[in-house]
């Protein structure tokens, strides 16, 4: 758009303070589908040959009029996720926080969160993959504004990392790689799931650290992973995803063991007279480690047994 | 300094400081792309970083910044307080209430203005609150009422967050942090309209009351023997400050310093007469928001770090100078 229209938008809105509400979210990519789908579905199919409609994980309807040839990726699991699916090429731009190695020669837009808007711009991608959620509302409603088409993922529970690897496969016109990868992953969950069905669970609290201490409770994606590597959380029942806890509750809980990226952290309190094994960031990242990290969670609670 | 001398420095800063923010970002562009892209030409990209990022922005900067300089110079006079600035009366409390409450509930990816919404919400309901408290005497409005009122609204508001958050999903504690920690990322044409809308004409009027703050700034029995409607121009003074500052909330989350260093400072150096202390802020306070924003978007490129930390790192030592030389005899 002109400098010319934009100061004529800027008048309008000075005019009309809240009438740029109803006008406002008619910009985002998200009503886009809707605009053109209706009227004439014959010329839409022949025309759109190529055209892909994603939902993402707010469950927003993103319209892209090819598979994204230019990504720019915000969070660190999507972009070993793009790597996973052999579209590491369409990268364009990495984070402070990306710590693959081969996006390092690629110009860095900053943080995940509010990246550098100009940084993101100059690499012209044509697909911004964001953290859905509330985490940061100023990204995407800017590229909103630009007209860049984003969508958000949740790298929260196994679910998700899988859906985020379909998502972006049929971003990047790989919908029948991210499917293979996918069922792949499933099969390696299942074997490790397999390998420990029998064994009587252990009680497990993964403790990010603080004081007071931060554990991960229900509907984690670590949870998830001490399930399936044949342990439970001592905090299954806590009423958010990650939460502060007393260092009573570590005393009054039934704990065998105590997961943690860095021990360094911990309360001495909280650790006295329990196993406690340092995972460093192995079960940070949601995306195709996730078998892998399995495996790993696995082994270090029964490190005598071989699989 | 002579007042017309400084208003000439801070109005070339300001055209400098836009000059220098076009020019220069964290993408590099020469001085023909962005005289190209202004033009209308250049590539697509060059054009929206120049037209659609840089420019609003630095706008924003200018209205956010001089509406909270000058919220802050009418409060020092109105509460006769130096450390009154623009959120001594819970208005950044009741603005991040509202935004963490829509933060909270998952309703912001729902239209991009329901934040701002419910911050400009907050922050008017913390004002109507206030003055509620400030007004249950009688008919007058008693500014240290009015203060205590507003130092004990902030704290609950406080509470009020620290609450939710607790209750709330790790990644809502993030997006409210970096909304409350304040930014002039959000900034576009949109943004800007609506902040002019509010600012312009609030601060213009504020304007027009320079000469009865001078009279209220000496005492307010003084002020009302010598003719000043001293009950009228409190509430209406009041009032409009909590508008400005509720509006640079509402776009801009809370930015420190800028409201109470800047009319300190520009009292420094002219002395405290309101009918050049007011303009003189707004001034200043648009052009040091403007400069720190674009520090804060080159030092770390393309890291941005909170526009807030840059204000405190230059606004501090820089008032302490001023503070220094003006006991000197």
């Amino acid at each position: 758009m002109t400098l010319g229209s934009r100061l004529r938008v800027a008048l309008s809105a000075l005019l009309l303070p809240w009438a740029v509400q109803a006008c406002g979210p008619a910009d985002g990519s998200a009503d886009r589908p809707e605009d053109g789908a209706a009227p004439d579905t014959s010329a839409a199919a022949t025309s759109t040959a190529g055209a892909v409609t994603l939902t993402d994980a707010d469950g927003r309807r993103v319209h892209l009029a090819r598979p994204a040839a230019r990504v720019i990726s915000l969070v660190p699991s999507a972009t070993q996720i793009l790597a996973a699916l052999g579209a590491a090429g369409l990268v364009v731009a990495r984070t402070d926080h990306d710590t693959v190695s081969w996006a390092q020669v690629l110009p860095s837009v900053g943080g995940g969160l509010q990246p550098s808007l100009e940084a993101v711009v100059a690499a012209r991608p044509d697909l911004v993959v964001r953290f859905a959620g509330p985490q940061d509302t100023r990204t995407p409603a800017a590229l909103d504004e630009l007209g860049i088409p984003h969508v958000g993922i949740r790298p929260d529970r196994i679910a998700d990392a899988l859906d985020a690897v379909r998502l972006l496969g049929e971003a990047t016109g790989r919908g029948a790689a991210a499917d293979s990868l996918v069922r792949r992953l499933q099969a390696e969950l299942d074997s490790v799931r397999a390998a420990t069905a029998g064994l009587p669970p252990l009680r497990v609290a993964y403790v990010l650290g603080g004081d007071p201490p931060w554990v991960a409770g229900p509907g984690t994606y670590i949870q998830e992973l001490l399930e399936i590597a044949g342990g439970e959380n001592a905090f299954a029942d806590l009423g958010s995803l990650y939460a502060a806890v007393s260092v009573e509750e570590f005393l009054a809980r039934d704990i065998d063991l105590i997961l943690t990226p860095a021990a360094g952290r911990l309360d001495a309190r909280v650790t006295a007279g329990l196993r406690v094994v340092e995972v460093g960031d192995a079960l940070e990242f949601p995306g195709p480690g996730v078998a892998e990290a399995a495996r790993t969670v696995a082994a270090l609670l029964r490190p005598g047994e071989r699989r | 300094m002579s007042r017309l001398g400084l208003g000439a420095a801070l109005l070339a800063a300001l055209a400098a400081a836009v000059v220098l923010g076009v020019r220069f970002g964290p993408v590099h562009l020469t001085t023909g792309e962005v005289l190209a892209a202004l033009a209308g030409g250049g590539p697509e990209w060059q054009r929206q970083i120049v037209v659609e990022l840089r420019l609003p922005r630095l706008l924003l900067g200018a209205l956010v910044g001089g509406g909270l300089a000058l919220a802050g110079a009418t409060f020092q006079a109105l509460l006769r307080n130096p450390l009154a600035e623009p959120y001594i009366l819970g208005i950044s409390g009741g603005a991040s209430v509202g935004a963490v409450l829509v933060l909270a509930l998952g309703l912001a990816g729902a239209t991009s203005w329901a934040l701002p919404l419910a911050a400009l919400a907050g922050a008017l309901l913390a004002i109507a609150l206030v003055f509620r408290v400030a007004t249950a005497s009688g008919r007058n409005l008693d500014v240290r009422v009015l203060l205590l009122a507003g130092v004990v609204v902030a704290a609950f508001f406080s509470a009020c967050v620290a609450f939710i958050l607790s209750v709330s999903e790790a990644r809502t504690v993030q997006g409210a942090v970096l909304w409350i920690m304040g930014s002039l990322a959000g900034a576009s044409w949109a943004s800007v309209g609506v902040t002019a809308g509010y600012t312009l004409p609030a601060a213009a009027l504020l304007l027009t009351l320079a000469r009865p703050l001078n009279l209220m700034a000496i005492g307010e029995e003084t002020a009302h023997y010598l003719g000043a409607d001293v009950e009228k121009v409190k509430r209406t003074a009041l009032a409009l400050a909590a508008l400005l500052t509720a509006a640079g909330v509402a776009v801009a989350g809370v930015i420190g310093f800028v409201g109470l260093v800047v009319p300190h400072a520009i009292r420094l150096l002219v002395g405290s007469d309101h009918r050049a202390l007011l303009p003189l802020s707004f001034l200043g306070g648009a052009t040091f928001l403007v400069l720190s924003d674009i520090v804060a978007q080159l030092v770390l490129a393309p890291t941005q770090v909170p526009v807030g930390v840059i204000t405190a790192f230059v606004g501090v030592p820089l008032f302490l100078v001023l503070l220094r030389r003006s006991l000197i005899p």
